[in-house]
């Protein structure tokens, strides 16, 4: 749909240039213009970034809360009234969030992030409020006034306005401990990091026409207000239109409910659907309904509804006053309308569009809504839900104070010198614990929306820097994971630009979760009232003056703000167009959205939070308002990417304004018809996926596997990773930055903190230990540090308190001792020094606890040695690990604490897993000395060797082009580019360009080589395609993995060997293995492994009765206990498991009984 | 005994010698021979490396084991290491560097005391042996007396210190690559060019130069007097087939003969610098001879001998 912009429309500022009279027959605009010679407008990308950052929704989201959304919660909530002494109250006047500190036994310290994370804290800053209040006697208060009155503590996101590193430059981070690279946007919770995934939902207070189970034809509302959240469905069933609401346990006829709100007249109902007689003929039968209901007047309709009225616990009080359908009308009834005293016309015509919609739906089914259209979605951001949960808790804390109030009151001694303003401090805990809590569990319960969802938050993956990048920017699905359904999960054209296509994970979250676009922004919360107003005075009529007939005049559209009617206007376009002129002029704020629906005849108007929209630039009948002296000021620096958006060249667009635009690629591709241009084409990609070079030359799911890989690759995490406690990390060595780059790469610092080694790789096969993607690597390659890395594991000890005051102790190792050896590298202090090499059962810390925890004792500080016993932490490793650092400090019931940093550095063996950035993992097949590599007469010999036939079904072609490009870049000393959909903007290199500066480098323009064999010494049979091609390690290794078990620990219930590795467990003949065993016929192989390996067991069988005996040690007899003698008793083997059985067989009065043949 | 026509007398014509490269033609000999040749460079040439590290203090950023992995991949000048002993073959001593006959030792003390970033590099090493010391990269050729820098180790930062002790031992390629002497080692059969100029002589200017750009290296030029085409460097030719691909698409197949001479090689070695490449080139020979030599004094090659006559007599050169 593309909405031709007025042609009298000039550009609102002189910037747009190029004003030509219009009064010459043809358009001179383009004729005059100049040649079209495309802007590069990638420039705009950086300085979008350094304006909004990488996780701006989040940064954004969190600082509304801060300075907005809170004050609204506090001031809605700002009364605390004692309930049988009304002149006693606390009223909040202000509240504001300082600066994040830590309390130490009342003293009070600014933190850092870093100190946070080390410390195990959580970083948060004190919510204080100015309160109005009164103290004194019960009967006689006077009024007083106290500011900044702590009433909890808020964990900060870091990098938000509230933040100690807000605003900080790169110097100030490092001296602060903080990368600069990293983001922010998450919590530190108890030390952990926190990420409040962005969840996705369904948009509120709008309607959605959709089918039920049954096929109806049904609109759906959630209303959602400060007060209170509902579900209205209106449906079609049977040809009559019903309600659902939770309130009405069974279905309502809607025109009871219409009756109800005062539209007496069937008239009138049908003028306000509309006249067209198909309406009128669908409606009918509900009229009939309604009739047959006996419902004629408002007080019979409030009299049926009553009747449907669920009864619940508290309806006597409410009863007296007025109908209770009448409250559940006004309050519960489409909660998003505002009724103004009693009268509900609005709330009617509202459900006058419903039903016109759904009768449209029933007309034609083009009318239905998609549910997975991006513009229906909604993307709810962790401010948003800590302000949720901020409210929940304020509220239950003012009751609480209240609760004590009135408690306190009653006590005639306590009422004397009675202030509130203490109780404060007794409540801070609800607010502080309640928030840490939720936000460490990830369970969010809100009771008064009885919202209850878990796994909110997770930890941020700190395993390589990208995967930090990628979690922020995770979109979390609103359905569980179980529903089989392809909608939700197919890729949407309407995502395009907001969310990323490639970066989804495979399996069962596959296309449900999500990442956001490069350039993606998320709307916050708008104010209306002003919005509302200018609607008014742009023209559009008031629904109050319009009668039922004039609501749905053919050439006029309804007008819509955030789901609420605001009245009809005769000229949609020339409206739509002032607001967007508003818009770009900054008079009404940038992320506003008009859309004009032209099937709907609705105007569209949005201001409301979680939409998904991006910056576009703006084009005048095709001609782009960014000029080349617009990039050159960007670029020395005089203009910045607001100002941009301030003189109306770019705007943000969401994804329902997106229906009315036309939007070129390119400003070459432009017609005049084109109302935007894209800034770049690759910005369509998410952060991840933009690290795969040519990615749109590959087969797309490669690209998808990519994304899951890039983010187990190991890397530098970030610049203070030396200093950071995580309990894994994995680190390379020698990490490097990417021969072929991608701008996403240098936008988010992949190019500083990299993943992996620019490898030469050469497509070939060799030696047959590369089947199955598996790599033949040059041992000299590794031995000079290709793919080694650094393994940190925390182990930690805490040196606990006990209940009679005793406490563990570390002890000087004995040097003397037989477990000397053992002790080898505890330092005099009983802790492992940092350097020392650690063996298998070394123990890093000899600690002692006392035997007795229970009993007080006198004297617990000084008991004997007896009276302790060991506790020492013996390390269990692979051998050759170091202790890397050890840190003491006090976990949170202030005990001692130790956590040591062992550190293992390892070199690339058999079975590690590498990949390339093209989703082609493959593990080290083999390992072969460089004098057996090929080597060519330019003396290149390659690092690994890759398997051709790893490419005719990958249909990876990125990757030929990579090996390509970085075989010229190598070649020339430049970093060839190799950025999404990039050939056309000069963003990527082309293979034609490629193969020139390869030719010009003496090499062949296909990137093939001659090469000769290290083994034998003749060259080989065909040319080699051999270049460097970008490799990450993957975090899974064969050290980590590698388990056998001759004998080993047991399971105590059935005997049989422990599961998995953690446990040295054995390895299991399933049932599958056991099949192959039968149908081979090796049965004492399957007796052997069954019974003889797992868990055999000598049992006495009573031949007499069946039943198990047991063995007299002392008559040397086995004893049957049923038939009381030792008679018909025999031996046998019998796996314990099966006695067991038989056992608990016997105990449900089952039995079981042996019959034995001769064998 | 009347093997002897299996044996051919191999000839070494250097082209270019310089410590650190050089460039020469093996003749008359086969694949087998230049190969073995080149293997033994890379992986059996013994040389001194620091093996064995001792940290004493390192408030470094970098981590123990990366700096002593750093430390063994610096090149030490190890004329003497053909002399040496390997230390697992030391009956003198257990190889903890006191033994002048199989190990070096090193040390190394540096702290940094200003606020500018320190590099340590291989020049801080000092070397209990002079005639084993790191490798000086600098260019004797510019003989500007600023700082030569040696190979970067770490770099420090005020208060940072890095003290100490390693031992450099006698070891071959094989084992570990700091070992290697050979930085680059590679040969090629040397091209043949034979033009056809009958056929040459049919192309106009325009097509020949066409075809003399088709190669990809500079291997033909076209003789401004006389405008026929030559071949200026036919070690430039690296076997792409772009000329003769191009002669045959121009509709001239054969006007250019190329035939890689199976008996002639043309070696470039580039050392790291551990020993000069002409002493690397002489102690490969030495060591295939001994490695030679071991088969032939080898019990299963006697063995051998019953079995296969006459074949075993050739393989000791016989």
């Amino acid at each position: 749909m593309v909405l031709n912009h007025d042609p009298s429309q000039q550009p609102m500022n002189g910037n747009g240039g190029n004003k030509v009279p219009d009064d010459s027959g043809f358009d001179q605009r383009i004729l005059t213009a100049p040649v079209k010679s495309a802007v590069d407008k990638f420039q705009l990308l950086p300085e979008f970034l350094k304006v909004r950052g990488l996780v701006k929704q989040h940064l954004d989201s969190f600082n509304f809360f801060v300075k907005t959304e809170i004050k609204k919660i506090v001031r809605a909530n700002n009364l605390i009234r004692a309930s049988r002494h009304p002149h006693i109250y606390l009223r909040f006047l202000n509240v504001k969030i300082r600066k994040p500190s830590i309390v130490d036994e009342s003293v009070t310290d600014e933190v850092t992030p870093q100190t946070c994370r080390l410390s195990d804290q959580t970083y948060a800053a004190p919510i204080c409020v100015d309160v109005e209040y009164t103290h004194g006697s019960r009967d006689d208060p006077r009024l007083h006034r106290r500011l900044n009155v702590e009433i909890g503590r808020m964990p900060i996101m870091l990098r938000s306005c509230c933040c100690v590193l807000y605003g900080r430059d790169e110097a100030e981070l490092a001296k602060l401990g903080e990368c600069p690279l990293d983001p922010g946007g998450y919590f530190v919770i108890k030390g952990t990091e926190k990420v409040i995934l962005i969840q996705e939902q369904l948009s509120k207070n709008r309607i959605i026409i959709e089918t039920d189970k049954k096929g109806n034809i049904a609109a759906s509302v959630t209303s959602s207000t400060e007060k209170i959240k509902t579900k209205t469905v209106i449906v079609v069933e049977n040809e009559k239109f019903w309600l659902h609401l939770n309130q009405f346990p069974k279905k309502v006829p809607l025109m009871v409910v219409m009756k109800a709100m005062g539209m007496e007249s069937d008239q009138e109902v049908t003028q306000m659907v509309g006249r067209d007689p198909r309406y009128s003929y669908l409606l009918l039968a509900s009229f009939e309904e309604c009739r047959k209901c006996n419902v004629y007047t408002q007080e019979q309709a409030l009299e049926y509804l009553d009747k449907m009225v669920k009864r619940s616990m508290y309806s006597s009080n409410s009863a007296e006053k007025e109908s209770r359908a009448f409250s559940v009308l006004r309050d519960v009834f489409l909660a998003n309308v505002p009724v103004d005293g009693d009268n509900f016309r609005t709330k009617c015509i509202y459900v006058a569009v419903m039903m016109r919609r759904i009768m449209d739906a029933i007309l034609n089914k083009d009318a239905m809504d998609d549910k997975d259209y991006v513009g229906n979605k909604r993307l709810e951001l962790s401010g948003q839900l800590v302000s949720l949960l901020f409210e929940d808790l304020f509220k239950s804390m003012t009751t609480e104070v209240k609760n004590l109030t009135d408690k306190m009151l009653d006590k005639p001694d306590k009422a004397k010198n009675f202030d509130i303003s203490t109780l404060l401090n007794r409540t801070q805990n609800i607010i502080t614990l309640g928030l840490e809590r939720t936000l460490s569990t990830g369970n969010f319960e809100i009771k008064r929306f009885r919202m209850e969802r878990k796994g909110m938050t997770q930890v941020l993956q700190r395993l390589s820097f990208i995967g930090a990048m990628g979690h922020m920017t995770r979109v979390s699905p609103q359905f569980e994971k179980s529903r089989k359904v392809s909608g939700p999960r197919a890729l949407q054209p309407s995502q395009w630009g907001m969310l990323c296509p490639c970066d989804t994970p495979e399996g069962e979250a596959c296309g449900l979760v999500k990442n956001l676009a490069l350039m993606t922004h998320v709307t916050t919360d708008e104010e209306e009232a002003p919005l509302i107003s200018m609607c008014y005075s742009l023209g559009v009529e008031d629904l109050e003056l319009l009668s039922a007939e004039e609501l749905h005049t053919p050439d006029s559209f309804l007008v819509i703000l955030n789901g609420l009617i605001l009245g009809k206007h005769r000229k949609p376009l020339r409206f739509a167009n002032a607001i967007r002129k508003l818009r770009r002029v900054g008079k009404i704020g940038e992320f506003v959205s008009v859309f004009v629906h032209n099937k709907q005849h609705c105007v569209y108007l949005a201001s409301d939070g979680g939409r998904v929209c991006r910056p576009l630039v703006i084009a005048d009948k095709g001609v782009s308002r960014i000029k080349e002296h617009h990039m050159k000021e960007l670029m020395d620096g005089v203009r910045t990417f607001d100002d941009f958006l301030r003189d109306g060249l770019l705007e943000y667009l969401d994804v329902n304004e997106e229906n009315n635009t036309l939007i070129a690629l390119y400003e070459g591709d432009a017609t005049p018809e084109t109302t935007h241009i894209e800034i770049e084409p690759f910005t369509i990609l998410g952060v991840i996926a933009g690290l795969i070079p040519y990615p749109h030359h590959n087969q797309s799911p490669r690209n998808t596997y990519q994304c899951a890989m890039g983010k187990q690759a190991m890397g530098n995490i970030a610049f203070n990773q030396l200093r950071r406690n995580d309990s894994l990390l994995y680190l390379l060595v020698y990490p490097q930055r990417p021969l072929l780059t991608t701008k996403t790469i240098e936008l988010v610092g992949y190019d500083k903190l990299g993943a992996g080694q620019n490898a030469t790789v050469a497509v070939m096969s060799y030696s047959g230990y590369d089947i199955e993607d598996a790599i033949v690597m040059n041992k000299a390659s590794l031995d000079r540090g290709f793919g080694r890395c650094i393994v940190m594991k925390k182990y930690s000890a805490v040196i606990q308190k006990h209940s009679n005051d005793t406490s563990d102790r570390i002890l000087r190792p004995n040097r003397a001792a037989d477990t000397a050896g053992r002790m080898r590298v505890l330092d005099d202090d009983g802790i492992a020094a940092p350097g020392e090499i650690l063996k298998p059962f070394d123990i890093y810390i000899n600690k002692q606890s006392p035997i007795d925890t229970r009993t007080p004792k006198a004297s617990a500080a000084n008991l004997p040695d007896s009276a302790y016993r060991s506790n020492a932490q013996s390390f269990k490793g692979h051998g050759g690990e170091v202790v890397d650092r050890v840190v003491l400090c006090s976990d949170k019931d202030k005990n001692m604490c130790i956590k040591f940093l062992i550190r293992h550095t390892r070199r690339p063996e058999l079975g590690d897993k590498f990949s390339s950035r093209h989703g082609q993992k493959g593990v080290c097949g083999t390992i072969v000395p460089q004098e057996d590599f090929p080597f060519s007469e330019k003396g290149i010999c390659p690092d690994l060797i890759m398997n051709p036939h790893g490419f005719p079904s990958r249909m990876t072609v990125g990757k030929m082009i990579e090996l390509l490009g970085g075989k010229a870049g190598v070649s020339c000393g430049r970093f060839h580019y190799g950025s999404a959909f990039g050939e056309r903007s000069g963003h990527a290199d082309k293979v034609e360009a490629i193969s020139e500066t390869l030719v010009s480098k003496g090499f062949s323009y296909s990137g093939k080589d001659f090469i000769y064999s290290g083994i034998t010494g003749c060259p080989l049979q065909a040319y080699i395609f051999m270049g460097p091609i970008y490799y990450q390690k993957l975090k899974h290794m064969v050290l980590d993995k590698m388990h056998a078990r001759g004998s080993g620990p047991r399971v105590m219930l059935t005997r049989q060997p422990t599961e998995g590795r953690a446990r040295n467990g054995g390895l299991r003949v399933g049932e599958m293995e056991r099949d192959c065993l039968i149908a081979y016929g090796a049965s004492m192989l399957i007796y052997e492994r069954l019974m003889l390996s797992s868990d055999p067991f000598e049992v006495q069988v009573c031949t007499a009765c069946g039943l198990l005996g047991y063995y007299n040690h002392k008559l040397k007899t086995g004893i049957c206990s049923y038939c009381k003698n030792g008679d018909k008793i025999s031996t046998m083997k019998l796996p314990y498991a099966c006695k067991l059985m038989i056992q608990e067989l016997q105990s449900m009065n089952i039995v079981p009984r042996l019959k034995l043949a001769d064998a | 005994m009347e093997g002897a026509s299996y044996a051919r007398m191999p000839r070494v014509k250097i082209r270019e010698l310089k410590d650190d490269y050089a460039k020469f033609e093996l003749r008359d000999t086969d694949a087998s021979i230049a190969n073995a040749l080149r293997r033994v460079m890379i992986a059996e040439v013994p040389t001194i490396a620091i093996d064995l590290v001792e940290i004493e203090v390192n408030s470094s950023v970098l981590n123990d084991e990366f700096i002593a992995h750093r430390l063994g991949l610096i090149p030490l000048t190890s004329e003497r290491a053909m002399s040496m002993r390997f230390s697992r073959d030391c009956d003198a001593c257990d190889g903890d560097g006191q033994c002048e006959f199989c190990s070096v030792e090193f040390h190394l003390r540096v702290k940094c005391m200003t606020d500018q970033t320190l590099d340590v590099s291989s020049k801080d090493l000092y070397s209990s042996d002079p005639s084993v010391v790191p490798v000086d990269f600098s260019d004797p050729a510019s003989s500007d007396s600023s700082e030569s820098r040696g190979v970067i180790i770490v770099k420090l930062r005020r208060g940072q210190e890095l003290r100490l002790r390693a031992i450099a031992r006698k070891g071959i390629g094989k084992d570990h690559a700091k070992w290697s002497p050979a930085a680059t080692v590679t040969f090629m059969y040397e091209p043949e060019i034979h033009i056809n100029e009958d056929l040459m002589e049919t192309l106009t200017l325009e097509e020949k130069r066409e075809w003399v750009d088709s190669s990809p290296t500079r291997v033909f030029e076209i003789d401004p007097v006389t405008q026929q085409v030559m071949v200026v460097d036919a070690e430039a030719y690296s076997y792409d087939d772009e000329v003769l691909k191009k002669a045959e698409a121009m509709g001239k197949p054969g006007l250019v003969e190329i035939i890689a001479r199976q008996d002639s090689f043309i070696f470039t070695v580039e050392s790291t610098g551990a020993i000069k490449t002409s002493q690397l080139v002489l102690n490969a020979i030495e060591i295939l001879k001994q490695k030679l030599d071991a088969v032939r004094l080898s019990e299963d090659t006697v063995e051998a001998d019953d079995q296969f006559g006459e074949l075993g007599a050739h393989m000791r050169g016989g």
